[in-house]
């Protein structure tokens, strides 16, 4: 019968209605932040959004002498002169030679930004609670110490760099 | 609490701003006339001046515990102002100033700091009875050392206080602001004519200017600033009086004034009161404007404060515009042709953006002597509470820097300063005399423009460095790197840099603590520039800070080495050449050298220097070029040169600012025409490093 097709509908929607609520108000559901994710060879790296700047294709780079390794010299960013650092050499991996994907993400923590050459950039995530799986304490290995948080997401599992650490940690390793 | 009313936040930069200098220029002035033992007329109305500006802008951004500090500084100085005698037999005067100074500055960087949320005035309350206290000793002083004179300034005060006062509005009292016809001459008198006329109608309770009959010069005042009268109608008539205004002859305009322009009114009279000399505290404290800055009657303002951020934009653009205008002028496009007209309309070009970027650096200068003069308070006090006798010799510091530079300096010098009284100068005088110094030692402070740096020196005559002491504490705080015996005085002597050194044994006020001089030295890298120590034991020491001007455009030399365009500035280059028919010499060590008209250079290769691959590596298919720097030179070897070209010197980015670059001999980059970037070249500490 008719009517009880509109209720059976009216039923069926308000309960799906009341699960997106419920949803709603379980915190860890909700988006904490957003994520631009990056891949390095096989695995999935992350960066959170309000330290990206911008993304940019490789441009020519101007070595500079007296640095390590990883930094491969300074590029030009609409006059702005950034520095630029392989990740993959970063983290102690092979360097394999650029492609059409390989892209420069300027990041930034307010007064120093560098670009990090990654292999290709994949997509923005939005990311809640329930993703969040905490770092291991395992600080002395040298790729953990840069990891902020762990993403265990439905696609698979995505490492979140501490930009700041990648920055700052330098800093004080040298001294 | 909030700090300010809504509104108000606007505001508060300003006043900020102007709070801070007028204190500046109060310390100055007291710092002056403590040493001439006596105040000066014109000091002390100074001095009036400026707790009369600080009272009334306090009062208008709402921070009443300020205002009424400067209230009860200026009561203060009202009495010595009687008498400036007293204040040679009463040095309690400039203790408190300084401390109410102090104050102030606190209070200020307290508002500046705190958040809106949680701030909360700091109570002054025994600051105002020490000040209360020491008005009323003074007062006593000054009664009891000179009765006939007190008579004498008795007599002379009330007509003073004559100076015409705006007694408020009242009851039924109206404001009125008139003015006359464009051009129609003679403003005073027909003011006073209006006058006659509204007198007919009501009460004439004040006006301004308030001496129309008399001084012709008022007339200016009233052409700019319209003639206000207060009055009050015969049995509450405003309206006939109003009336009687817009009849009266000459009248272009008038207009009702609120309560407001009535306190601008009582501004106007107090700022003509605070100047005059006349006793500023007899009218009650209201709002002032930016406009006060401009004394001197109708005279227009010829300074504006400008927001550093907007002159950073510009100096940023105008870097920018040199690039672009290379960019264009040796455009990839034009070689090869002939473009006459082009290359004069390019050439007056390049004159103008000259001129422009002279502009803009110029605009960005301030001289050195504010934060020069800073340091005098320091001295004073630090020579108080050390006893040592000391005296501040400031040379050079009319020295032009940039702003940016100026701010950054303030807390270096202070430390060197403090150093120089603290650790530099012997606690015990007759040290001084058997050595044949004077007894009053010396702290200098000098600064100097040299190519492209400023060398600022503070220097004092004391005890100097200690290379024995230095060395040992080292040793005790394990900071040594190599062998003892192979450390140079001047590198023991630049130890005291490093951080965490001290070699007081105490920890005073001022320092001891062994933070002091490596921050130092991390804050003058900071902008860029180096810091060394140079010192002779019984002679004293000098700390050298040399900072490079910043929008430093360089005509620069432009080489190719393998990928890599350096750019070496022209003024270091003497020529260049081919290896030719020169002869190649080998040393010893594997080191090339080049014999060229009989004298011998050493050969640098760019490319093993830098470790920059290149295809050029045989000397006979590159270039050499000749550079000089303090009678040294070197031959650098490149693969090509590539030509000429003005280009503006940016600093490496902070992230690589903790590797040495500067001392691998790069002074900074530089974008070029094409999006590329330049390695600077520094041939200094190329040749020296």
């Amino acid at each position: 019968m008719a009517t009880v097709n509109y209720n059976e509908k009216l039923q069926a929607l308000l309960s799906s209605q009341s699960e997106i609520e419920a949803a709603k108000k379980d915190a860890s559901n909700q988006e904490i932040t957003k994520v631009l994710t990056f891949n390095i060879g096989e695995q999935v790296y992350g960066i959170e959004i309000p330290y990206v700047v911008e993304i940019i294709e490789v441009s020519p780079i101007t070595a500079v002498p007296g640095v390590p390794e990883y930094i491969k010299g300074i590029i030009n960013v609409r006059s702005k002169i950034v520095p630029v650092v392989n990740i993959r050499s970063r983290f102690g991996k092979p360097e394999i030679p650029f492609t059409d994907r390989t892209c420069v993400i300027h990041v930034s923590t307010g007064d120093t930004s560098v670009g990090l050459i990654v292999d290709s950039v994949a997509d923005v995530t939005s990311v809640a609670e329930k993703h969040i799986s905490k770092t291991p304490e395992l600080n002395n290995i040298n790729q953990s110490k840069f990891i902020k948080f762990i993403l265990e997401m439905d696609d698979g599992i995505k490492l979140v760099l501490d930009v700041e650490k990648l920055i700052d940690d330098q800093i004080r390793e040298d001294i | 609490m909030a700090k300010v009313e809504a509104g108000m936040e606007s505001m508060l930069e300003v006043y900020i701003f102007e709070t801070n200098t007028l204190l500046e220029q109060l310390d100055e002035i007291l710092l002056r006339t403590e040493e001439a033992g006596v105040f000066a007329e014109d000091d002390i109305n100074e001095i009036f001046r400026i707790m009369h500006t600080i009272k009334g802008s306090s009062a208008m951004m709402g921070f009443e515990n300020l205002q009424k500090l400067a209230h009860k500084g200026e009561d203060m100085f009202f009495v010595i102002r009687e008498k400036p005698e007293i204040a040679k037999n009463a040095p309690f005067v400039y203790e408190l100033i300084f401390e109410v100074s102090d104050l102030y500055k606190a209070e200020i960087e307290y508002i500046q700091t705190s958040d809106d949320d949680d701030f909360s005035p700091t109570d002054f309350s025994a600051n105002y009875t020490k000040l209360m206290d020491a008005t009323t000793k003074l007062k006593a002083m000054a009664a009891g050392e000179a009765v006939p004179e007190t008579v004498a300034a008795g007599s002379e005060a009330p007509a003073k206080s004559e100076a015409p006062v705006i007694v408020g509005g009242g009851e039924g009292t109206m404001t009125v602001r008139v003015f006359f016809e464009e051009g129609c001459g003679m403003e005073n008198l027909r003011a006073f004519l209006l006058l006659t006329k509204i007198k007919e109608e009501g009460e004439i309770i004040s006006h301004i200017p308030a001496d129309v009959e008399t001084n012709a010069e008022a007339a200016k005042g009233i052409v700019d600033n319209g003639f206000i009268i207060t009055f009050r109608g015969f049995d509450g008539n405003n309206d006939a009086v109003v009336k009687a205004i817009e009849t009266a002859l000459n009248v272009a305009s008038y207009e009702i004034v609120e309560t407001v322009t009535e306190e601008e009114a009582k501004k106007e009279e107090q700022k003509k009161a605070a100047e005059s000399g006349a006793p500023a505290q007899k009218t009650a404290t209201k709002p002032q404007d930016e406009a006060k800055k401009s004394s001197g009657g109708g005279q227009k303002q010829s300074l504006i404060s400008v927001n550093l951020a907007k002159l950073d934009q510009l100096h940023d653009i105008v870097g920018e515009i040199i690039t672009t205008e290379s960019m264009v002028i040796a455009n990839p496009d034009l070689e090869g042709l002939r473009l006459e007209s082009f290359s004069k309309a390019a050439r007056q070009l390049r004159k103008l953006t000259d001129e422009l970027q002279d502009v803009v650096m110029s605009i960005r200068m301030v001289p050195l002597a504010g934060v020069f003069q800073k340091m005098g308070r320091i001295v004073r006090d630090m020579k108080m509470k050390l006893n040592k006798d000391a005296e501040l010799i400031l040379e050079g510091e009319t020295t032009e820097v940039d702003k940016s530079i100026v701010d950054s300096l303030n807390d270096p010098l202070m430390h060197l300063v403090r150093n120089c009284m603290d650790h530099g100068i012997e606690t015990d005088v007759n040290e001084r005399i058997a050595l044949g110094k004077p007894a009053k030692a010396t702290v200098k402070l000098a600064a100097k423009h040299s190519s492209n740096e400023v060398i600022i020196t503070v220097s004092d005559d004391g005890k100097g460095i200690n290379c024995e002491k230095v060395l040992a504490k080292a040793i005790k705080n394990g900071m040594l790197k190599k062998p003892e015996s192979e450390y140079t005085t001047k590198e023991i002597q630049n130890m005291i840099l490093l951080p965490g050194f001290s070699t007081n044994e105490q920890v005073t006020e001022y320092s001891g603590r062994g933070v002091g001089m490596d921050v130092v030295k991390s804050n003058i890298e900071q902008i860029g520039g180096t810091l060394a120590v140079d010192s002779e034991e019984g002679k004293g020491t000098s700390f050298i800070i040399k900072i490079p001007l910043t929008l430093a455009i360089v005509e620069g030399m432009k080489l190719k080495v393998g990928s890599t365009i350096f750019t070496v500035p022209i003024s270091s280059i003497k020529e260049s050449l081919m290896v030719g028919n020169n002869k190649l010499i080998n040393d010893t060590q594997q080191g090339e050298m080049i014999m060229i008209r009989g004298i011998c250079y050493p050969i640098l290769r760019l490319h093993e220097k830098f470790k920059m691959p290149t295809d050029v590596t045989d000397l006979n298919e590159g270039i050499l070029l000749l550079v000089e720097v303090d009678d040294k030179s070197v031959c650098i070897f490149a693969d090509r040169l590539i030509g000429e070209q003005p280009v503006v010197v940016k600093p490496f980015p902070k992230y690589l600012s903790q590797y040495n670059i500067k001392a691998e001999g790069l002074s900074g980059c530089t974008v070029m025409g094409d999006g590329t970037i330049s390695l600077i070249i520094d041939v200094n500490s190329l040749i020296n490093g």
